[in-house]
């Protein structure tokens, strides 16, 4: 079954996403800030959605995706940011980074599930 | 250096966002009453939360008080499980920094948010020493008996003036948005 990975620095949030991603039949892996995303990317290569938080300690969501397309020349990976941020400067430099699509926090599972099935497929 | 059209405005736009985010179920009461100071109601021993929005013109605080009482406990723990009240309280901040930073980008496109991060509240009175344009703490009462404050601090670079737009606009938060 094909993965996604949530990474968020806020527990909170890793265990709202990826509780409710699992509780609907989804196979979930999460991560606790870009840093350990990265490492996870490479860990597990049965990931084929990537839903990230921006700002985090250590490495924030944008670098990581920059680094999922430049270091590990992952194309294929649909990448989504979920963010209280919503500045279109972040969001232009998303899109560069091959960042699929952007969710303004708060979480709302039912609004995105399946276009979450579908990324993942 | 900040007019009082602005200084209007960032109260607003900070009580919305209390109102909006603060409060767990959309239907819980929320009284927000302006305060003296800023550790009005903090003890020495507590600790408080703080995020930073930044922009080439001005810097803004935003902390967060909470007590550690059993109200606050059982409020905010209904929904937490697994979860630290603190990591609950962070995210909350988190969302209610996030609305604040949100209804500024359209007079301010440069915004930077942090993460949010504790510190004791014995750092309140200093803030004073920041030199603020803008100062002002809120107490914030959900149901009568959840009790926590806010406060905004705001330094300038440069003088602001805005006159923030408050009609109602439908809320977009949770979608996706693809490119």
């Amino acid at each position: 079954m094909s993965k996604i990975l949530v990474v968020d620095d806020s527990s909170t949030v890793r265990d709202e996403v990826a509780g409710f991603l699992r509780k609907n039949g989804l196979d979930v892996e999460t991560a606790v800030d870009g840093k350990d995303g990265l490492l996870k990317m490479k860990s597990s290569p049965g990931i084929k959605l990537v839903v990230s938080d921006v700002n985090m300690p250590n490495m924030d969501g944008l670098t990581m995706a920059e680094k999922i397309r430049g270091e590990l020349v992952n194309t294929t990976v649909n990448i989504i940011m979920l963010t209280t941020e919503s500045s279109p400067a972040m969001k232009e430099r998303g899109k560069a980074a091959g960042v699929k699509g952007w969710i303004v926090k708060p979480f709302k599972g039912d609004a995105v599930l399946e276009a979450f099935r579908k990324l993942a497929s | 250096m900040i007019s009082s059209n602005a200084q209007t405005s960032i109260e607003g736009i900070l009580l919305k966002a209390a109102r909006s985010r603060l409060p767990q179920q959309p239907d819980d009461a929320c009284e927000i009453v302006p305060l003296a100071h800023a550790y009005d109601s903090a003890r020495p021993e507590a600790n408080v939360i703080i995020l930073t929005i930044s922009s080439i013109l001005f810097r803004l605080l935003l902390v967060f008080h909470f007590d550690d009482d059993a109200s606050t406990r059982e409020y905010f723990s209904k929904k937490t499980g697994d979860v630290p009240l603190q990591d609950m309280l962070l995210e909350i901040c988190n969302l209610c920094c996030g609305a604040v930073n949100q209804d500024l980008l359209p007079y301010f496109q440069d915004l930077g948010m942090s993460t949010p991060y504790v510190l004791s509240a014995r750092c309140l009175p200093y803030l004073e020493g920041l030199k603020p344009d803008y100062l002002s703490s809120y107490a914030i009462t959900i149901n009568g008996s959840v009790k926590l404050a806010a406060t905004v601090c705001v330094c300038a670079h440069a003088p602001i003036d805005f006159v923030a737009d408050m009609t109602a606009v439908e809320e977009t938060s949770g979608e996706l948005e693809l490119f």
